[in-house]
């Protein structure tokens, strides 16, 4: 083979070579191969606007995640830190321990959370001011143990204050517009 | 001695080679089941694969020089041996120090007979230049190999047997060998000429450590890819991880039809570079598209060891102690990739870990099933956590057993696509940064390629 001819071909395969890479890296580019990463979770501290609360089962479910932002805001942990840490009691000691969070710290912070979706749900309209009031005042006394529960299981808490109070807050709403 | 009298033994070298070459990375699929059976840390078990790395790196010259002092052929016959021997040391070793020091030893015996065998295959192939090209496919091909056979004999039998089996493979391979040492020892021949070795090939030593340091990042990370983070079995993983062997024995044909060895380099580090960066920026957790980067990695990687290997022997008067330094320069670059890549990628995969579980914890939470069964959902992901400890944990179980109600069935298997989707997205861009930053390393082995210019074969 002659020099130029050498030459050449190793000009093509350094082309070659060169071209193909771009190909595949362009290609992968292209499909999202630089945003394929864990989507982002939100932030805690910024509202969460509600969406169409109907129904009981759905305004317990909002009520919960609002419940469990405003705690995970007040300690400064991610909200889904805060929801597996409230799975189970071995779960939340280890919480407790990485965080450096004690049992009267958590209690606030849930407290705080608890208020804060009584608020929400009251301004999306989904809770009326007169079963907000009482629900106010029992979750700034509840005790930790009481107040995941409320937390975990929202919708039959929500069910039994609607059933002390729903038919006199009706009653009410007729004579307050 | 006639041609067909010298094929076994030109096989029998070239599979020492092999064998030897590809211990550097055979036991990389098998560090996990490793890592349990000797209940060990991760930086604990990543050393045995460093230790035998760092040997030969550190032994490879030295050894060439014995070789040459007592006769190749006797050093690579005495190196297969302590190889085989420390071989089973590995097979039966109970405890990680014992492991590490038994592959120190391997690495011992692999670097006299690997070194030897070059001293040995110009007289038994013809010329240097056939030789050297011997020599280096057999050990790309070795290299290449190495995670495939060791992922299927850690599935298929256990970690032990990947060693057990290289001692009767190294003294099938000492014996052709033992005639060439006989021979030596009736002649008192040692070795054809007593030159000054004169200094190594600066250049292409350095881009071979570079080149190697991004091609045991390919292999390493590719395989921790598929095990540790999309969690397939062994055997799986070395079902993928062939597609490089593969493309790099086509690749080896485009030796023949390009006779520059600068630009057979200088194509294999684009090569080799291209495909890390595709494994960096997959965009999807797919087998099938880890397939196209594979190719161009086993492509370059046949290219660019090959060529730089010729580079650094050409014109060099004692093959055995050229052959040592590349060995050297390409051990150095394994060991060097690991540990500057390792402790990356351990810190990434910590992070990534944490916000896919966040972000699967998040699609729960922000799903329409009922809270009591999100909490329960997110106390069982917890649980799965803390039982797979560091690792990326398989989610399947955490959703098991499924809601009697079809309508929250079918709301749960739809979340744990989705929570399953986070981590694939997390162990996959765990991994991005490393394979991004081996893809530079072997772009900047084009800065010393490109000044061997002035050794064209």
């Amino acid at each position: 083979m002659s020099a130029e001819g050498a030459k050449r071909r190793g000009q093509i395969l350094v082309g070659g070579a060169l071209v193909a890479a771009l190909i595949l890296v362009g290609a992968y580019l292209a499909a999202g191969g630089a945003s394929y990463t864990p989507e982002k979770t939100l932030d805690p501290c910024k509202h969460r606007p509600w969406s169409n609360p109907e129904g009981l089962g759905e305004i317990a479910n909002q009520f919960t995640t609002s419940a469990l932002d405003g705690a995970a805001c007040k300690l400064g942990v991610s909200r889904e830190a805060l929801a597996r840490a409230l799975a189970s009691p071995a779960a939340r000691e280890r919480f407790a321990k990485r965080y450096g969070i004690d049992d009267a710290k958590l209690a606030r912070a849930i407290r705080a959370g608890l208020l804060r979706a009584i608020d929400d749900a009251q301004e999306a309209g989904a809770l009326s001011p007169l079963i907000a009031g009482p629900l106010r005042a029992t979750v700034e006394r509840i005790p930790l143990e009481q107040a995941i529960e409320l937390l975990k299981n929202a919708r039959s808490a929500l069910n039994d204050v609607q059933g002390l109070f729903g038919p006199a807050s009706r009653l009410l709403e007729q004579f307050i517009p | 001695m006639g041609a067909e009298a010298r094929r076994p033994r030109v096989a029998a070298l070239a599979l020492a080679v092999a064998l030897v070459l590809a211990d550097s990375s055979v036991v990389v699929l098998a560090l996990p089941d490793i890592y349990r059976d000797l209940d060990t840390s991760v930086a604990g078990v990543t050393w045995v694969l460093v230790s035998f790395n760092l040997v030969m790196a550190l032994a490879a010259v030295p050894a060439a020089m014995i070789a040459r002092r007592v006769g190749p052929a006797r050093a690579a016959a005495v190196g297969l041996a302590i190889f085989a021997g420390a071989g089973l040391a590995c097979g039966v070793a109970d405890q990680l120090s014992t492991l590490i020091l038994a592959r120190c030893v391997q690495a011992l015996g692999g670097a006299a007979a690997v070194t030897a065998a070059l001293e040995l295959l110009p007289a038994t192939v013809g010329s240097e230049r056939r030789a050297a090209a011997v020599w280096a496919s057999a050990g790309a091909t070795g290299a290449a190999l190495g995670p495939a056979i060791g992922g299927l004999l850690t599935e298929l039998v256990s970690w032990q047997s990947i060693f057990l089996l290289q001692v009767p493979v190294a003294l099938a391979a000492a014996v052709p060998i033992l005639a060439v040492a006989r021979d030596e020892a009736a002649t008192g021949i040692l070795t054809a000429e007593r030159r000054r070795p004169g200094r190594p090939h600066l250049a292409a030593n350095i881009a071979l450590a570079m080149v190697s340091a991004a091609i045991a990042a390919a292999l390493f990370l590719l395989v921790l890819l598929l095990i540790e983070g999309w969690r397939l079995s062994p055997i799986g993983a070395a079902a993928v991880v062939t597609v490089m062997p593969l493309a790099a024995l086509a690749g080896s044909r485009l030796d023949h039809l390009v006779p520059s060895a600068r630009a057979r380099a200088a194509a294999g580090a684009i090569l080799v570079s291209g495909g890390l960066a595709g494994l960096g920026l997959l965009p999807k957790a797919t087998v099938l598209l880890t397939i196209p980067p594979q190719i161009l990695v086993g492509v370059g990687l046949a290219l660019v060891l090959s060529a730089l290997t010729e580079t650094a022997l050409h014109g060099r008067s004692s093959q055995a102690i050229h052959g040592g330094w590349t060995i050297s320069a390409r051990h150095a670059g394994v060991v060097i990739g690991l540990l500057a890549l390792t402790p990356i990628f351990t810190h990434d995969i910590a992070q990534q870990r944490k916000d896919a579980i966040d972000a699967g914890t998040a699609v729960i939470l922000d799903s329409k099933v009922q809270p009591l069964l999100k909490i329960s959902l997110a106390q069982k992901i917890e649980d799965r956590l803390e039982d797979e400890k560091g690792k990326v944990p398989t989610i399947g179980p955490a959703f098991e057993p499924l809601p009697d109600d079809s309508g929250e069935r079918d709301e749960v298997v739809q979340l744990r696509e989705e929570l399953q989707d986070q981590l694939n997205r997390g162990a996959t861009h765990a991994f991005s940064p490393s394979f991004l930053l081996a893809a530079l390393l072997g772009l900047l082995a084009l800065i010393p390629i490109g000044l061997a210019r002035r050794v064209e074969l």
